[in-house]
């Protein structure tokens, strides 16, 4: 599903975030990817998401080299992916309705569609009946779990999160573990960034370990044995 | 393993249904468009009423930098059928010799009446011309000291094809009538004609000067108005590129910002205009009056205010598109 190879990433001023990675994600697969800060992990997710292009090597998604996505194309790809942020990126002044429901207005979904849509994601992550408060009013799980409902209303095939418990005490990051496990197993790659060693521990999970630039534990042979 | 395999089925199930799951009917997609445009159009103007001096500021600006070239097309136009009110003055007279015979005169007549430039040609005998100049002018009582007519008779001749004066065409008419018997002079009021039509098309040359100038100015009154939009809502802006938002998808709510912007520009203008009109009106009826005349000013009309509406809707939209070719850009993500 998501194929890096031999990609390496220079920014602008010569500091190389990535150099030669390569890496394999199948479908239906959660991985965690650790690391120090600056070991890259950002870097990583900023090019999946297209943010930065790669300088040398490639990234294939599903067998499509995004080295060959004009830029025209860049949101058609962005639709097939959803995001959970570290600081949750939600807008302030939209309800939780309207936040949720942006991924599907941007593809063009009828409204009847969008507001069917929006409430079963709500209600996956048990907030249904906070679809009209502004999400300020709303704590920092709840706002999360709202970023989560964000990322997965439009059924992404590819589920990325940036430290999603960057700010959550561990029940709360427990909780939205549990969210994550449920999009894995209806099929969704689930890519997380985090250096919550404990929390990576207690999932028994494939784990991917960054180290300057380059991957120093694929995770892949404790992938195989789950 | 087979449990693995099962799950793999499960897994390649669910995800193509995922992928059905996010086509979009064509008909669907179609009611979406349209309605996400109505909520856009909704949100622009929502967000105008939001900040109402902004927005009040903004347009009146707009609305008296349209106002402008609009009233000197107005008057200039004015001016223009003020001329063309006085087309059928660009006729000839011609003055008869003193001494002349009526056979003489009837000759004249026929002659001019035969050549093709001449549409008619009135006579007009000495006596005839007194008594309406006697009702006219006002003069009529110090007229009757006269002891004789001074006053001559004359041809009022209307050109053919009163609307195209050309000065080289009338000038030979001029040239041909002059040449013909018992003729004592002949004269034709058209030069200030003329010279109304040089002025009117200097008058038309401003305008179209002026309207540039200032269209230039509506379009980057209402380009800062969005950059400045554009900035406020930059997060907003990162957001739907991330969630796959297309650059059509983002520059439209601004795109419409800008057209509402120029619309409502134009309302403010045509008010004006308006106003403006309807305070000039009685005094121009009262002068017109006063020269016997059925002048009467002419108004925009409904198809002069649809085309400000029409000229302030484009400036806002393509205002809006400068500042936002301009401005996107420098967001991240593209």
């Amino acid at each position: 599903m998501i194929c890096f190879d031999n990609l390496s990433k220079r920014y602008p001023g010569g500091f190389e975030a990535l150099k030669n990675v390569s890496l394999n994600m199948d479908a239906g697969e959660l991985a965690f990817l650790t690391g120090r800060s600056g070991a890259g992990k950002s870097t990583l997710l900023k090019i999946l998401m297209l943010l930065e292009r790669p300088t040398s090597g490639s990234l294939l998604i599903n067998g499509k080299n995004l080295n060959r996505l004009s830029n025209s194309q860049i949101p058609s790809y962005r639709r097939q992916l959803g995001v959970v942020f570290q600081n949750h990126q939600l807008l302030l002044d939209r309800s939780v309705f309207d936040n949720v429901a942006l991924p599907l207005q941007v593809s063009g979904y009828s409204r009847k569609e969008i507001g069917r849509r929006v409430r079963a994601a709500l209600d996956g992550v048990g907030l249904l009946e906070r679809e009209r408060h502004r999400p300020q009013t709303l704590s920092g799980g709840e706002q999360q779990r709202v970023g989560i409902a964000r990322a997965v209303v439009h059924k992404p095939r590819i589920l990325l999160a940036d430290e999603p418990t960057g700010n959550l005490d561990p029940a709360l990051s427990a909780e939205i573990m549990a969210f994550f496990r449920r999009f894995q197993d209806v099929g969704v790659t689930v890519l997380i960034a985090t250096h919550d060693i404990n929390l990576v521990n207690r999932m028994n999970c494939r784990i991917i370990r960054l180290e300057q630039g380059t991957v120093a534990d694929n995770g892949e042979r404790r992938g195989a044995a789950v | 393993m087979g449990k693995g395999v099962a799950r793999q089925y499960k897994n390649r199930d669910s995800i193509q249904r995922g992928a059905v799951g996010s086509k979009i009917a064509l008909a669907d997609r179609w009611r979406g468009f349209i309605s996400h445009h109505r909520a856009t159009l909704n949100d622009s103007a929502l967000r105008m009423f939001r900040e109402p001096l902004q927005t009040i500021i903004t347009s009146a600006v707009i609305a008296i930098a349209l106002s402008l070239p609009a009233t000197l097309y107005l008057m200039v136009e004015n001016i223009r059928q003020l001329g063309s009110n006085f087309e059928s003055f660009a006729r000839i007279t011609v003055y008869v010799e003193k001494n002349a015979g009526q056979r003489a005169i009837n000759a004249l007549g026929d002659q001019l009446e035969a050549m093709p430039e001449v549409a008619t040609a009135t006579y007009i005998s000495a006596e005839q011309a007194l008594t309406e100049f006697k009702s006219v002018s006002g003069f009529g009582s110090a007229l009757q000291h006269l002891e004789d007519n001074p006053l001559p008779a004359v041809f009022i001749v209307e050109p053919a094809l009163a609307e195209q004066i050309d000065v080289g065409q009338t000038h030979k008419l001029l040239e041909k009538i002059r040449s013909l018997a018992a003729i004592d002079d002949v004269q034709m009021d058209m030069l200030w004609l003329q010279r109304l039509r040089g002025l009117t098309e200097i008058g038309q040359k401003i305008v179209l000067a002026l309207g540039g100038a200032l269209g230039l100015g509506v379009l980057l009154i209402i380009g800062n108005t969005i950059r400045l939009a554009i900035h406020s809502r930059r997060d907003e802006i990162v957001i739907i590129k991330l969630v796959g938002g297309t650059d059509a998808y983002v520059r439209r709510p601004f795109l419409y910002g800008g057209m509402l912007l120029g619309l409502t520009g134009a309302l403010g203008s045509s008010l004006m205009l308006f106003a403006g009109l309807l305070w000039l009106s009685g005094s121009i009826e009262h002068l017109s009056d006063l020269y016997n005349s059925q002048y009467r000013l002419l108004g925009p009309g409904f198809v002069g205010f649809l085309g400000l509406a029409a000229v302030g809707g484009l400036l806002g939209v393509c205002g809006a598109w400068l500042a936002v070719a301009r401005h996107l850009k420098d967001i991240k993500p593209r």
